[in-house]
């Protein structure tokens, strides 16, 4: 469970957020809209914990009722899911896998690990290969896999759909969904798109509105 | 704290960069102003400027200097400008393109080498036009090569720096969108020399102008070159100053560091003059360029340099070829166009010493690139994370180096070696050519490593956080090509420093060069040719790696891998 309480952000005296409060259960993912410039990619700098210096940002976080806004980025245990991929092109897709299995993890159990992600995917043939051997859509879900396979605490999606074409995203989407329902852990998506939001079968909290 | 830092280790780097050239400097100015402990002197006088002054071998050598170090530069800028204004877009022209980085790659000397077989009296263009041309079959009593003018010392600079500034001007190209211009001005009716010479010569050259003033600086300066092709007694002022700081009369390194400063003063005046040759031709031109003709009489002059780039460029084709036939001769008396037998005996007999020289010389490079290229790294990421996006003191700290004459400068950097006890170690040696592979090295990868996409680090430090291996792991293995190639720049010029490795080795260490450059007009053809054969072909081999290794890499490794079965044995094989 992620709690937000109390969050407000503000630029130079002009208020952007004010009090949000939000709690995502595990295996929920909560929606956040709002047009650009709102703040939506601060909150999740802000949750991150690599908030650039310039604006002003208050609020308590939660996971499990831990409090994890006074630690280090390192130290949060906060997965993220970019626009781009962001897969290593110099690596191959099990080494990007295994990359992320955090280093206490031995040798063998690594590689197993791996390759039931790449199964997860339904790609396990392309083990050996590079990143820019795969479509669009599945270099998403490796991306996906792989941020889950680091054993995050929480997850935070910056709309990871908008550069897939229509009819992938609707797959990549319900892949998605079901992935964090399966590892059972909070996930905050930021869009632009209510279909993505609606997607993700929780509650949606609209920015623009809420002003 | 981490800025604090950063801050240090940016202090260190630049103090690093300053004291060899500040040493190198007090150096050579002290002993010019009669002030050298090392030999008692303790009173400052100016008697070695009045010995300088009342040389006249100082004179004579000045003059070949500025006749050499002027016309080659200009006669290069010309024939690249030439071959650009021509050549760009064709399809003819983009095979030259790829033949530029391996020329450059090609130390000096073996090019010098090479044009000074294809050239002197003996040499093969007489043998291909004897006797059936010329009727000699002798070789005739002229002076073709290392002539008094310095003739074929400049037609040598040419062939180095014009490829040189070709490449430079390519790369440079983006930046003033040259493709569009042409449509355009095409459009307008202008022809297309036309166009280079109104629009796109005159925007292409605040660019580039760095570039020429290191052409400008090492053609005033050369001495291996000279030392190979150029004219002798007198020769050009390095090489007299080179001959008088090595004479056995210590009191001559006086006149030697006051010459020194001398040669200084040459290039300061000579840069200075022409800029102002620039401002003037500017001024002259600028009225003509908006007059409406779409086709000039000075057109020809484009036209022209391009014949005289095709001619140097093929002339340095024939000049590499010469060295491998030369190397493999057995006998190959004068009028013949080729040897009438031929062995593997000269580079069996050569073997011991051709061994030793070019481990001697692949350490120094290897280790002298390294270490620049790890440097490279670290002040790019100083710069980075200091957010200097234009002038950091490291972008220009960085062109001191290669700006100053080694001649002179080194000499009084050798006094620091001695104090120290370094002199004539390898690790001195290391330490000299790394101050010349490091601009380049730098320079090369500034571009790549600044646009590097920072966001893969990060993610790859939320994934593991262990950001030291992350960094060599992800960014620089991402960045592989880049480094590649900057290594395979430093690499080349480390190969072709001369004096460096004289100068901080002592003669204990020789390297190809250094052995190629001081047998190459008097020695055994022979041994010469398989010199300076090896000596050109490490840097092309280096640069034929950095262009096929990085795309293929990831594709041989992980098929090695599978090879191995190194990291898949474990592999559950699920119901196939």
């Amino acid at each position: 469970m992620l709690s937000i309480k109390n969050f407000s952000l503000s630029l130079a005296d002009k208020a952007l957020i004010e009090a949000l409060n939000v709690n995502i259960k595990n295996g929920q993912v909560v929606s956040l809209m709002g047009p650009s410039g709102i703040g939506k990619s601060s909150l999740l700098n802000f949750l991150s914990g690599t908030l650039s210096s310039g604006l002003n940002a208050q609020g308590e976080v939660y996971l499990d009722q831990v409090a994890i806004h006074t630690k280090t980025p390192q130290e949060r245990r906060v997965g993220l899911l970019q626009q781009t991929p962001l897969l290593f092109p110099h690596m191959s897709i099990l080494e990007n896998l295994s990359f992320a299995i955090p280093a206490k993890v031995k040798k063998c159990d690594r590689l197993e690990l791996a390759y039931q992600a790449l199964e997860r995917v339904g790609i396990k043939d392309k083990a050996n290969a590079t990143p820019e051997q795969l479509s669009g859509g599945q270099q998403a879900r490796v991306a996906l896999q792989r941020t889950l396979l680091s054993e995050p605490g929480f997850l935070l999606l910056d709309e990871p759909f908008s550069k897939l074409d229509p009819a992938l995203r609707r797959e990549v989407r319900v892949f998605v969904l079901e992935e964090i329902r399966k590892a059972n852990i909070p996930a905050l998506l930021v869009t632009h798109d209510a279909e993505d939001a609606k997607a993700m079968q929780g509650p949606c909290i609209d920015l623009a509105a809420a002003h | 704290m981490l800025f604090n830092r950063l801050r240090i280790t940016s202090w260190l780097l630049a103090l690093l960069l300053t004291i060899p050239v500040l040493v190198g400097l007090v150096g050579t100015l002290l002993p010019a102003f009669h002030y050298f402990p090392p030999l008692g002197e303790l009173h400052f006088s100016l008697a070695s400027w009045r010995a300088l002054w009342q040389n006249d071998e100082f004179y004579s050598s000045l003059k070949l200097t500025l006749i050499t170090g002027i016309i080659a530069p200009v006669v290069a800028l010309w024939i690249a400008l030439s071959l650009l204004a021509w050549g760009y877009q064709r399809a003819f022209f983009q095979k030259i393109e790829k033949l530029l980085a391996p020329i450059l790659a090609i130390p000096h000397a073996a090019i010098a080498i090479g044009l000074l077989f294809l050239l002197s009296p003996s040499g093969w263009l007489m043998r291909l036009f004897s006797p059936w041309l010329t009727g000699f079959d002798r070789p005739p009593n002229w002076i073709t090569v290392q002539d008094p003018y310095g003739f074929s010392l400049i037609f040598a600079l040419v062939m180095k720096e014009m490829p040189y500034l070709l490449f430079i001007m390519l790369a440079s190209l983006h930046a003033i969108d040259a493709r569009k211009t042409l449509e355009v001005c095409q459009t307008l009716g202008y022809k297309r020399l036309t166009i280079w010479r109104k629009v796109l010569i005159p925007q292409l050259y605040p660019i580039i102008r760095m570039p020429i003033f290191i052409v400008i600086a090492f053609s005033l300066t050369v001495v291996d070159l000279a030392v190979v092709i150029g004219p002798n007694t007198p020769s050009t002022l390095a090489v007299t100053l080179f001959h008088w700081f090595n004479d056995p009369e210590l009191s001559k390194r006086f006149v030697a560091s006051a010459g020194a400063i001398a040669l200084m003063l040459v290039i300061g005046v000579v840069m200075l003059g022409w800029e102002l040759a620039h401002c003037a031709l500017t001024r002259l031109t600028k009225a003509e360029r908006s007059n409406g003709k779409r086709t000039g009489f000075t057109d020809y002059l484009l036209r022209m340099g391009v014949l005289f780039g095709l001619v140097t460029l093929f002339s340095a084709l024939v000049s590499l070829v010469i060295l491998p036939i030369w190397s493999l001769t057995r006998r190959w008396r004068f009028p013949d166009a080729l040897p009438s037998s031929w062995t593997f005996d000269n580079i069996k007999r050569a073997y011991p010493i051709l061994i030793e020289l070019s481990s001697n010389t692949l350490i120094i490079a290897f280790s002298a690139t390294l270490i620049a290229c790890l440097m490279s790294a670290l002040m790019l990421e100083i710069k980075r994370l200091t957010k200097h996006s234009e002038n950091h003191p490291f972008d220009w700290l960085i062109y001191v180096p290669i700006l100053l004459p080694q001649i002179g400068f080194l000499f009084g950097l050798h006094i620091l070696l001695i104090q120290i006890n370094l002199n004539g170690t390898l690790s001195a040696i290391i330490a000299l050519h790394l101050m010349y592979v490091l601009p380049y090295v730098y320079l090369s990868l500034r571009g790549p490593y600044l646009a590097y996409n920072e966001d893969y680090l990060v993610q790859a430090n939320r994934l593991t956080h262990r950001p030291w291996r992350n960094y060599f792991v992800i960014k620089l293995a991402m960045l592989k090509p880049a480094l590649l190639t900057a290594f395979a720049i430093g690499f080349s010029v480390s190969i072709a420093q001369y004096l460096p490795t004289l100068i901080a080795g002592e003669g204990r260490y020789s390297t190809l060069t250094t052995e190629a450059v001081t047998q190459a007009a008097s020695g055994d053809r022979k041994q010469v040719g398989s010199m300076a054969l090896l000596q050109a072909f490490f840097p092309v081999f280096v640069f034929w790696l950095a262009h096929v290794l990085p795309p293929r890499w990831t594709r041989w490794r992980l098929a090695l891998y599978l090879r191995l079965r190194k990291c898949y044995k474990q592999l559950p094989i699920h119901g196939q």
